[in-house]
């Protein structure tokens, strides 16, 4: 098999699986005992706390432990909300936001608030001038994506914190598919919050972080014992914790050259592509990107079809749009690029990780061009 | 339904599935249908796997099935 879907998860890293193993066979004590059977899972948790707010410019009291990306999401937008319960206020967002963040806006605009999507540009990104024009007096929160899950095109998230600063208007930054890919540093980008999820980066599922810069205030995700500061009650998930520790320390000390390599696949990829293939698109191709995201419109065939037809070949990569019913929607993503309904159906996502190889891009390029001549002939 | 017959062998009344599968994986709009051992040639993939296929796409609940 040849997985090119690590915008959708990733493979634990063979270091962070040896670091899990011990705490849920043998060291399975209870954090918050007080004997030392319990210590050393605390001792374990503490080390990934340190080795997380060290990935990422932070202090270990301003990361807190988590089951995921999508509960991250979800605690600050609807955290925030609840800070401010004396009056309506005002969130921005974007139209691109994964639907973690965009269900929860919906949720809470059902609630009373009020919710500016702001649009992105042909190549889908957001303008920190039109942030600025939308801010209004009621204005508490500003949530961006640091990088696109489908597209992979990066905001300015730094331009835009640099001008939040001070204001009295929160920004958080959902970080998931950044975090392990590209630099991430909480100083430099000047948020308040920030959401990660560990199997982004080699680590493994049902384990997230939550950012929040000191001294600013968020509700409890969870109420019950003091885990997390007491913010996120309930016995912590110790081998979660421990292989993120390790996932992200390990990402950190590759990333440069990782960076680079999977640029180059990425880049060959397209070439590959575009010598066989007439009129493929790069979605986002203008933007700055994540190294690993490729998103590509190919004219005349549907995304979902070459996704079936690599799957019988043993390749997994994705589309953007989801199949219900036999009606595939086509992505939010997408359409607000400007690209049509059709052409929105016409892409697909590859996404590389640090276990894909030169030959495998070979082996990709190989079966795309060859089911797109499949399906061409039969039309 | 209009019957269907195979647009490589010529076998006819082609089965729900077998007209799912070449909309699913060929074309939603195609206008020549494939039976199972055809599309299997013609993809060049054992046909157990499309019955694999078509299993799962059942379990997703696509109406093409």
């Amino acid at each position: 098999m040849i997985y090119a879907d690590n915008a959708a998860t990733t493979q634990i890293s063979d270091l962070a699986y040896e670091a899990m193993i011990p705490f849920l066979r043998y060291e399975y004590g209870n954090a918050s005992s007080q004997y030392m059977f319990g210590s050393k899972a605390k001792r374990a948790i503490e080390r990934a706390r340190l080795q997380t707010a060290d990935a990422i410019g932070a202090n270990p009291a301003e990361i807190f432990f988590t089951s995921g990306g999508s509960e991250t999401n979800s605690w600050v937008l609807g955290g925030v909300t609840d800070l401010y319960s004396d009056g309506p206020i005002h969130i921005i967002t974007s139209s691109i936001e994964h639907s973690s963040v965009l269900n929860t806006c919906y949720e809470l605009e059902g609630k009373g608030v009020d919710l500016t999507y702001l649009p992105v540009s042909n190549d889908g990104v957001i303008s920190a001038e039109d942030i600025k024009a939308a801010i209004r007096p009621n204005t508490k929160l500003v949530s961006i994506m640091l990088a696109n899950n489908e597209i992979g095109t990066i905001q300015p998230i730094a331009e835009i914190g640099a001008y939040l600063r001070g204001q009295g208007i929160l920004l958080h930054t959902d970080a998931i598919q950044a975090v392990g890919h590209i630099p991430v540093d909480v100083e430099e980008l000047n948020v308040d919050f920030l959401s990660a999820s560990a199997h982004k980066f080699n680590g493994a599922k049902g384990t997230g972080f939550l950012y929040k810069r000191s001294g600013t205030i968020l509700p409890n995700m969870v109420f019950g014992g003091s885990q997390e500061q007491g913010l996120r009650a309930g016995t912590e998930n110790t081998a979660g914790i421990v292989a993120l520790g390790v996932a992200i320390e390990e990402g950190a000390s590759v990333l440069k050259n990782e960076q680079i390599r999977i640029n180059e696949l990425t880049r060959r990829t397209i070439e590959g592509l575009r010598l066989s293939i007439p009129g493929i698109s790069v979605n986002g191709e203008h933007a700055i990107r994540l190294p690993n995201i490729l998103n590509i419109t190919i004219p005349k065939v549907s995304g979902e079809s070459l996704l079936h037809l690599l799957d019988l070949k043993g390749i997994c990569i994705s589309t953007s749009s989801a199949c219900n019913a036999g009606k595939d929607e086509p992505s939010h993503v997408l359409l607000a690029l400007g690209l049509s309904e059709e052409q929105a159906k016409s892409s697909i996502r590859i996404s590389y990780g640090r276990y894909n190889t030169e030959r495998e891009v070979e082996q990709i390029v190989e079966a795309i061009v060859d089911a797109y001549r499949k399906i061409v002939e039969c039309q | 339904m209009d019957k269907k017959s195979c647009y490589l062998c010529g076998k006819e009344n082609l089965s729900k599935n077998e007209i799912g599968l070449t909309k699913k994986l060929l074309d939603q709009d195609a206008k020549s249908f494939y039976c199972l051992d055809c599309l299997a040639e013609y993809l060049e993939v054992d046909a157990d796997f499309l019955l694999e296929k078509i299993r799962e796409f059942k379990e997703q609940g696509c109406a093409y099935f």
